[in-house]
């Protein structure tokens, strides 16, 4: 699909792309801050430098003054990296309050950006805590000490496999395996991914495709046994106390001792239509039926009942 | 001579609105919506506004939910099939015995491949029975699929009723419904009423759009694996170029369908007049799925004692396009699994008739099929070794009288 880029970064591509003045297309020789994010493997690479207006005493009050950038990469990615200078250079700010910066402040200033160009502000954002760490090192400041924790942890570079989180592939597979995860759910709770517009979890080389790769897929063959899915595990019975024809005959007891009774004094009645294992599918005839509170009274009256006098795990499935 | 169209739910008449939405992207705006450039701005724009108004047609769900496909066969294909393939930790599937072929026989491979299927059986008016149903759901079934109205009866099937009950059984068991016949027809809204629906196909020929373009729902986190591949197109959960004008007529054929929903009461009187007409003018027929609720724009009707082809034959020479069972199974000699599955007794089933009306039909449409409809009945009935024309009954033994609704 050809992006939908908004004006502003059309014109900051355009702007940059023709080296107008202002644009801050470049490198900083000898600069004080220097990082780097991407590689031309991914097809996005932002080399990021800042000069700062070095404090006599206290290098933590050192104030950016200039930013250049030097990026490889499509229409988004130098417009969020001339975005990123200038947001900074707007601050006046210190290297470790410009780490407030987000990849957000940059698609906002950008005026959005489509889904699948969110990445390269995410770009920005993580050249500028490099340099911001590099400049650390160089003016002897210790982020660490000063409850500032940079992540080291960026994402690995490779196919972006959830683009609404920007997760790659390398960097999918290492937290699966890290952290030992094995369904899809499992990875979004964790790194996120897959978790908004969900068209990664089954498309060809999606996430379920890393979990198979990984893992092995229990069974590409249906023919093969299937296992107990999860879903009705936990209805089982957790120990044999009862045969399903015993509690099928306490809940026939229940239903003609307490609770028919009760409905037939509304002129109603009720008609057990299956019951499954603690599942009990049930239908309200009479005056009962279609009552606008008729569901409502299966699920507290009935299922209440029987709860109480047969079993805690029944439930009631109106039908 | 003039054509009077009563076929439509095989295919409809293109409505003049959507021809011509579907113009520009014909000639001027013929780009490929994955290119780069400024041309391509415009189709790829027109498909995410397409999507907004499909989507807003089934109730105003979010619009990433819907992929576009070629057709509800193509849809059904990529429900059921796909499904399976993302859930190979279970392998019984639910569906009718009524199902349009490309969910029945797609069914049926997915039993040849290892699948079981539970076919679930009709009563004589076309109704499911839902103690059955409900016995089908097991631990391991993994997908419902079940039609929303039948083609050849229109007899509608409570799916949010049967959603529901699917669901609060086993959340894990994926729902489908081919909605092929009621889009359009009746109001459709996924987002409250049947919410409880993860996939739903239905096509654009159907409500007066080109054939070759429909849509699947695909609820978000489905586990359904893609049928088609090999393409980013629709977030790669279906590959291939998008057919651009299709897709924008089809779109514009939705529109039109909420704006005429109300034109479905219409309908339903011309449908009644045609039903009484007949049922006042011709003994022995029967209307099937009479007893169930029914589309308001399908009249199935048997004919005890003569055969379907003849009757259409007969009808096409006066004009009109009716039909004889499903489309799909005209060509074999069998007698239509509906009505089969319903019991309609042999020879009403080969002489059942379907007419299914639009909004363009018109009350002297409806006065011009009356007018020759008794007369062909009468003329073939005269051929007929199953009929008596002395007293004007079935031959003793053809069939018992059929009961009168």
């Amino acid at each position: 699909m050809a992006w939908e880029y908004s004006e502003k970064t059309m014109k900051l591509f355009m702007a940059a792309v023709h080296g107008e003045a202002g644009t801050h297309l470049g490198e900083i020789e000898n600069a004080d801050g220097l990082g780097e994010h991407g590689s031309i493997a991914c097809g996005d690479a932002l080399r990021f430098t800042f000069r700062v207006d070095k404090h006599g005493t206290d290098p933590t009050r050192d104030i950016i003054t200039e930013c250049r950038y030097l990026t490889f990469g499509c229409t988004s990615a130098i417009a969020a990296s001339e975005a990123l200078c200038i947001l900074i250079e707007q601050r006046h700010c210190t290297p470790i309050e410009a780490l407030q910066i987000t990849n957000e402040d940059i698609v906002e200033f950008l005026e959005g950006l489509p889904d699948q160009k969110i990445h390269c502000s995410v770009m920005g954002a993580e050249a500028l805590e490099a340099a911001v760490f590099n400049w650390s090192q160089k003016r002897g400041v210790d982020l660490k000490a000063m409850g500032i924790h940079l992540h080291e942890e960026d994402m690995e570079e490779g196919r972006i496999v959830c683009k609404c989180f920007s997760a790659s592939e390398p960097y999918i597979r290492r937290h699966i395996v890290e952290q030992d995860l094995h369904s899809i759910a499992d990875i979004t709770n964790a790194i996120k991914a897959g978790g908004a517009c969900m068209s990664c979890h089954h498309a060809p080389g999606g996430l379920q495709d890393i979990l198979d790769d990984i893992w092995g897929r229990g069974g590409v063959q249906v023919k093969e046994a299937p296992e107990t899915p999860e879903a009705l595990e936990s209805v089982a019975p957790a120990a044999k106390e009862v045969s399903a024809y015993q509690l099928g005959k306490m809940i026939d007891r229940c239903v003609e001792k307490q609770i028919r009774p009760i409905l037939q004094n509304d002129g109603g009645d009720i008609q057990i239509v299956d019951i499954k294992e603690h599942l009990v599918y049930c239908q309200l005839t009479g005056a009962c039926a279609g009552c606008a509170g008729a569901a409502t009274t299966l699920k507290l009256m009935v299922e209440r009942s029987l709860k109480d006098s047969v079993d805690e795990r029944i439930r009631v499935i109106a039908v | 001579m003039k054509t009077i169209y009563v076929d439509n739910n095989a295919t409809t008449a293109v409505a003049p609105e959507v021809v011509e939405a579907m113009q520009p992207y014909l000639t001027a705006e013929y780009f490929n919506p994955s290119s780069m450039y400024e041309q391509a701005r415009t189709p790829a724009h027109v498909i995410e506004q397409a999507r907004q108004q499909v989507a807003q047609c089934l109730g105003g769900i979010d619009s990433d939910q819907i992929l576009f496909t070629s057709c509800a066969t193509e849809s059904n294909n990529t429900a059921i099939f796909g499904s399976i393939q993302a859930n190979p930790r279970r392998r019984h599937i639910i569906t009718t015995a009524v199902e349009h072929p490309s969910v029945l026989e797609v069914c049926k491979e997915a039993a040849r491949r290892g699948c079981e299927v539970t076919f679930l059986g009709v009563d004589r008016h076309g109704n499911l029975n839902l103690g059955e149903f409900i016995r089908a759901l097991r631990p391991e079934t993994l997908l419902v699929t079940i039609m929303h109205a039948n083609n050849e009866t229109g007899v509608i099937f409570p799916i949010e009723q049967l959603a529901r009950i699917t669901k609060e059984t086993d959340p894990s068991i994926l729902f489908h419904t081919d909605a092929t016949q009621t889009i359009g027809k009746l109001p459709m809204d996924l987002k409250k009423v049947f919410k409880d629906v993860d996939m739903l196909s239905f096509s654009g020929h159907k409500l007066h759009a080109p054939k070759g373009v429909g849509a699947l729902y695909l609820k978000r986190g489905t586990a359904c694996r893609p049928y088609m591949m090999g393409g980013h197109q629709e977030k790669g959960r279906r590959a291939g170029t998008e057919n651009v004008p299709y897709i924008v007529g089809f779109a514009k054929a939705c529109e039109l369908a909420i704006r005429h929903l109300n034109d479905e009461r219409h309908v339903q009187e011309l449908r009644d007049r045609l039903e009484a007409g007949m049922v006042e003018m011709i003994p022995y027929i029967e209307i099937n799925g009479k007893g169930a609720s029914r589309l308001p724009n399908t009249l199935n009707v048997a004919v005890h004692g003569i055969e379907g082809e003849a009757i259409l034959y007969e009808l096409n020479s006066n004009g009109i396009c009716a039909s004889s069972g499903s489309a799909c199974t005209s060509g074999s000699l069998d007698p239509s699994h509906v009505l089969k599955a319903m019991d309609v007794p042999f020879t009403a089933m080969h002489g059942s008739v379907r007419f299914s009306l639009s909004r363009y039909n018109t009350a002297e449409e409806v006065d011009a099929i009356l007018q020759v409809f008794p007369q062909i009945v009468r003329n073939l009935r005269r051929l007929s070794p199953f009929w008596d024309d002395k007293t004007n009954c079935p031959t003793a033994g053809a069939t018992a009288p059929p009961e009168r609704h």
